[in-house]
């Protein structure tokens, strides 16, 4: 990168820093460190979609587009209908109660060891999770920028912990604005940086025709079909739950919206989120198709990832390297040809001529696959441990080759902005549920205002640091990360279950929640060992479906469990 | 954080929640009638 890219990158992150700490100075007491100060619905909107645009997000995302097309964004169509659900029935019941935390409400409803089942899960899956948050995209800048692993971790954890321990909530939201702005603005200059960089001849219109042709503006798709992971139909039901279980009970994410001036003022920025989010995953994969479009007529590498195909130049499996390049450099020379070819019969709108020409581009693009397939695999045998999966390299490596300077340091500033918005919102709230729903509940019960308030920066400090440590040492524990996401994936759907019995089912009581949430966990996670080893006959479902399962479990079986073993339930107040 | 009564909590445009609601589902059905014919007219 240039010098010019450096000061670029650096300047925008030191600013939001500095802006975080400055807007938050004078932070005294308890209640404006954890919930904000009287937050404006589009602050909290902004806050709520930057929580969830993680690094991998825009690192992710437009290679996910370049491989596989649009179709990923049918994941988001449950998204607005779980905003209106929890602005329905989440927001005004946690309002009413004035809760800190999400788990506040389950003691009310229920009782102390079910409010604490959801806070300890909550603890362990999100304070794991804040580690990959900053060690995921690390790798990735680490790699791209020459960096030691343990430097990127330090500056984004660091950065991080400075403004969060520092402002609390209102930090959080505050620079989640700028945050946004820089991630949205970065992302929407590199898609017409790479539109104007198409040939001449190729305009904006003709080169959707050429990824339309080429299946990559696949955005909807009907069939019903449960194996297959997006679809308009997975997308309604099972990510409903999914989002319902992430916006609803997560407190990274309750906090940014409890941090309303007003019942009202949360609820916009629910629907705000509702409105805005599908449309920017929309921007963010047709950058990423786009990309597709450019390397259809400027020459891509075999392989994204460079130091690794570095790496295989100095391997003893250069030389068959080196062949594979040659024959993907062919193929490429073939098919650029080819879709010369398409891209006339698009201007001309001969019909027979553009189903024959989009045959012989897809024909020549399965070619080229197959090879960058081979080079992988190869890549695999020589350099064991190598990732071969290039797929998060493919826009940071479009970015680095081919945007202007300037342009670079500002993508690179839109990676550390998603990184450093996601764990700013994780230290937060892991803080205050540390505070809240442990501290203050089991421990220290009456202690003065400034000691609650110093307890939760010394609580978010310390989350910061295991984050920071876990994520330095997360490369020796690689299976850690797939450990991660699974427990996320296993225990949030019975936290769901819990949540929806509270709100929905008024005659299960306590007791009959409690083991039914436990009896629940017991099957989700049978079923699940049952689907590593094949075995689970009709229940074979991917990871997406527990979260319905697991909800639906905890309800059923609290229907049973209430006449044998319930308390009378608690009136909701 | 302020409580307010149900009465108070009113959006700011469209008069009720209800219709805010409607709207929201209304975008999200008028996107996806446009995705499909996008997917439709480009493929």
């Amino acid at each position: 990168m240039s010098t010019i890219d450096w000061i670029i990158l650096f300047t925008t992150l030191i600013s939001i820093v500095a802006y975080g700490v400055w807007k938050t100075r004078g932070t005294n007491s308890m209640d404006s460190y954890l919930r904000g100060d009287s937050t404006k619905w589009w602050t909290i909107g902004l806050s709520i979609m930057a929580t969830q645009a993680s690094a991998i997000t825009f690192l992710s995302t437009p290679g996910q587009a370049y491989t596989d097309g649009m179709r990923f964004i049918q994941f988001y169509f449950g998204l607005p209908i779980a905003m209106i659900i929890i602005s329905v029935f989440f927001l005004p019941m946690y309002y009413k109660l004035k809760v800190y935390t999400a788990y506040e409400f389950l003691e009310n409803r229920f009782d102390l060891k079910t409010r604490l089942l959801a806070a300890f899960i909550f603890l362990v899956q999100r304070g794991l999770a804040a580690g990959i948050t900053i060690y995921a995209p690390a790798i990735i800048l680490s790699t791209l920028l020459g960096w030691r692993l343990g430097y990127t971790t330090t500056v984004i954890g660091l950065l991080v912990i400075i403004y969060t321990v520092s402002g609390g909530t209102k930090a959080v939201t505050q620079t989640q604005k700028q945050q946004m702005a820089v991630m949205m603005g970065g992302m929407i200059l590199a898609g017409i940086l790479v539109i104007t960089s198409l040939p001449t001849n190729v305009s904006f219109f003709n080169a959707m025709h050429i990824a339309g042709k080429m299946g990559k503006l696949n955005v909807v798709n009907f069939e019903f079909d449960l194996s297959d992971r997006y679809n308009f139909w997975s997308g309604m039901t099972g990510a409903v739950f999914l989002f319902m279980s992430y916006f609803g009970t997560d407190q990274s994410q309750v906090q940014r919206y409890l941090s309303g001036k007003s019942l009202t003022e949360s609820r916009l920025g629910l629907m705000m989120n509702g409105l805005l989010k599908v449309p920017m995953q929309f921007i963010i994969l047709f950058v990423g198709v786009m990309v597709f479009v450019f390397y259809q007529y400027n020459q891509p590498p075999i392989f994204f990832n460079e130091p690794i195909r570095q790496e295989m130049t100095n391997s003893e499996g250069a030389e068959a390297f080196q062949k594979l390049q040659q024959n993907y450099d062919q193929v490429f020379q073939e098919k650029k040809l080819a879709i010369n070819g398409l891209n006339q019969s698009v201007i001309d709108g001969n019909e027979s001529s553009i189903i024959e020409s989009s045959n012989l581009v897809n024909d020549l693009q399965l070619k080229s696959d197959a090879v960058r397939n081979e080079a992988k695999e190869l890549i695999g045998k020589t350099l064991p441990g190598a990732e071969t999966n290039d797929k998060d390299y493919i826009f940071m490596n479009f970015v680095m080759n081919n945007l202007p300077i300037g342009v670079v340091g500002l993508l690179f500033a839109v990676i550390f902005s998603a990184a450093m918005s996601s764990t700013s919102s994780e230290l937060n709230a892991l803080g205050s549920t540390t505070t809240i729903d442990f501290y203050k509940r089991n421990i220290n019960k009456t202690a003065v205002d400034k000691h609650y308030l110093h307890s939760s920066k010394l609580f978010t400090l310390l989350w910061g640091i295991i984050a920071i440590l876990f994520a330095s040492y997360l490369s020796l524990f690689e299976n850690l990360i797939q450990a991660v996401n699974l427990i996320g994936s296993l225990f949030y759907p019975t936290v769901l279950g819990i949540f929806v019995v509270a709100f929905f089912f008024k005659q299960i009581g306590s007791n009959a929640v409690f083991y039914a949430a436990l009896l629940s966990q017991a099957v989700i996670i049978l079923i699940h060992y049952l689907n590593t080893l094949e075995k689970a006959g009709i229940f074979t479902m991917g990871f997406l479906w527990y979260n319905a399962l697991g909800c639906i479990l905890v309800v059923l079986f609290g229907f049973i469990l209430q006449p044998m073993i319930g308390k009378k339930a608690r009136n909701t107040p | 954080m302020s409580e307010k009564k149900d009465s108070e909590d009113r959006p700011p445009i469209l008069g009720s929640w209800k219709k805010l609601y409607l709207f929201v589902v209304a975008q999200l059905v008028v996107l996806i009638i446009l995705f499909y014919l996008f997917t439709k007219y480009f493929s």
